[in-house]
């Protein structure tokens, strides 16, 4: 299976760099998923969580408040304003990872009608990786 | 010959200003390691985001896509106002930080007076506005708290006035001039143009990759609210890179200064011995021609 090359950036510093099978991204006009190869394509991403299909099929999520991404043949680049990764070696770390993921959202000022999902979607990655 | 006294005392304030100065350094040193840190993690994306800025930018430049007429992409023609911001530090004693700025201030002021074009002034950070007040250089509007403690929220505050008057047509492009940090021992000043967007580095002959999509009904909007973010973005980088900046030449001088104090207190204490030889002697030969006018 091609792989494409995912680059998800932070303000404070970079959060994810690797090849990876697949990505979807929390768009403005929906969800979408990427693979490689894929048209090119810059849009706004709304909060929401990012799902990354990694070489070993072991999904990771991250939640992101803001961001736009860029794709092209070969890669994607993804500009987010804030973002937690949900994951962890053991118990405690993802629990803090959560943790920190629920405070993003709560700092997202605007009440928006998706965060309600997003957060149950946040719940349902913790419950695969405990 | 200078009196004892005197150089003893001259000596003893030299070494006071030493201790001043080494604490300085010592100070800036500490402070320069959080803001380097900080100026490093946000430089990736900070470039990133001015690539995928110019990639925009180049293909609307080259009309790969169709239709889209926003402001903030095209250059303009005959500018009637734009805005400068310049950030400087809010204290002193850092070397040539803050005036290398107001200099490219200065330049970029006189350039555009040359041609007419009027310019609004925005000051960040006390040295650089206390410099425009006192030439009688009229200021758009400043702030002087923020260069030493870089707030995002602020920061974003500060820049909106620029990027709502550029939407509306008010001003014709804006540029901010900030002194970097390069490494430990140098500055690298910015003069940089945010809006419109840069698109000279833009050959159109060149074969793109590909043509950029971008969803239908809301290209408008997702420019805009993309320029928001980029403008605010540069405006935050800008800060914290001018603070790391600052810190760096402040340390520098500081070293300095405590080096020259050291090499002062060198001279003066040469010059105290010498004086005081002088003196034994003179009290010898006086001694010894009593004695002698005695026999």
């Amino acid at each position: 299976m091609d792989k494409l090359k995912l680059e998800i950036l932070t303000p404070n510093g970079e959060i994810f760099n690797g090849e990876v099978v697949s990505v979807v991204l929390p768009g403005e006009e929906g969800e979408f998923g990427v693979l490689a190869h894929h048209a090119s394509l810059s849009t706004l991403l709304e909060a929401g969580v990012i799902d990354i299909e990694k070489e070993d099929k072991t999904v990771e999520s991250i939640l992101i408040n803001w961001g736009v991404v860029q794709v092209d043949e070969e890669k994607v680049i993804v500009l987010v304003e804030g973002a937690v990764a949900i994951r962890g070696d053991n118990e405690s770390a993802i629990a803090t990872a959560l943790e920190d993921a629920k405070k993003l959202l709560s700092d997202i000022a605007d009440s928006n009608p998706a965060i309600a999902s997003v957060s149950a979607k946040i719940e349902s990655a913790a419950q695969k990786l405990f | 010959m200078a009196n004892l006294k005197d150089i003893q005392r001259q000596i003893g304030s030299v070494s006071n200003t030493q201790k001043t100065t080494r604490a300085m350094k010592l100070v800036s040193t500490a402070k320069l390691r959080r803001a380097e840190e900080l100026a490093k993690r946000s430089r990736l994306y900070a470039v990133k985001m001015n690539q995928v800025i110019a990639e925009i930018a180049g293909r609307i430049k080259c009309n790969k896509v169709g239709g889209i007429d926003n402001r903030c992409f095209i250059d303009i023609e005959n500018p009637k106002m734009v805005d400068i911001v310049f950030v400087t530090a809010d204290k002193g004693l850092c070397g040539g930080f803050n005036i290398q700025t107001i200099k490219a201030v200065n330049k970029l002021l006189k350039e555009y007076k040359e041609k007419n074009v009027k310019v609004r002034l925005r000051g960040i950070g006390k040295k650089g506005i206390e410099f425009f007040k006192y030439n009688e250089v009229e200021l758009f509007d400043f702030v002087s708290d923020l260069s030493s403690k870089p707030d995002k929220v602020r920061s974003d505050d500060f820049i909106q006035t620029s990027i709502e008057d550029y939407k509306d047509g008010k001003i014709d492009g804006l540029h901010v001039v900030y002194n970097g940090y390069k490494n430990m021992i140098t500055q690298e000043l910015h003069v940089n143009k945010v809006l419109p967007v840069d698109t000279e580095q833009f050959d159109c002959n060149e074969e793109q990759k590909s043509i950029l999509e971008v969803e239908a009904q809301d290209e408008e909007h997702m420019l805009d609210s993309l320029v928001s973010k980029y403008v605010g973005y540069n405006m935050y980088y800008a800060l914290i890179d001018s603070v790391a900046a600052e810190h760096s030449a402040r340390m520098q001088a500081m070293d300095t200064a405590t080096n020259n104090a050291s090499d002062m207190v060198k001279s003066l204490n040469v010059k105290f011995n010498k004086a005081r030889q002088a003196a034994i002697t003179t009290e010898l030969i006086e001694i010894i021609s009593g004695v002698e006018s005695m026999k």
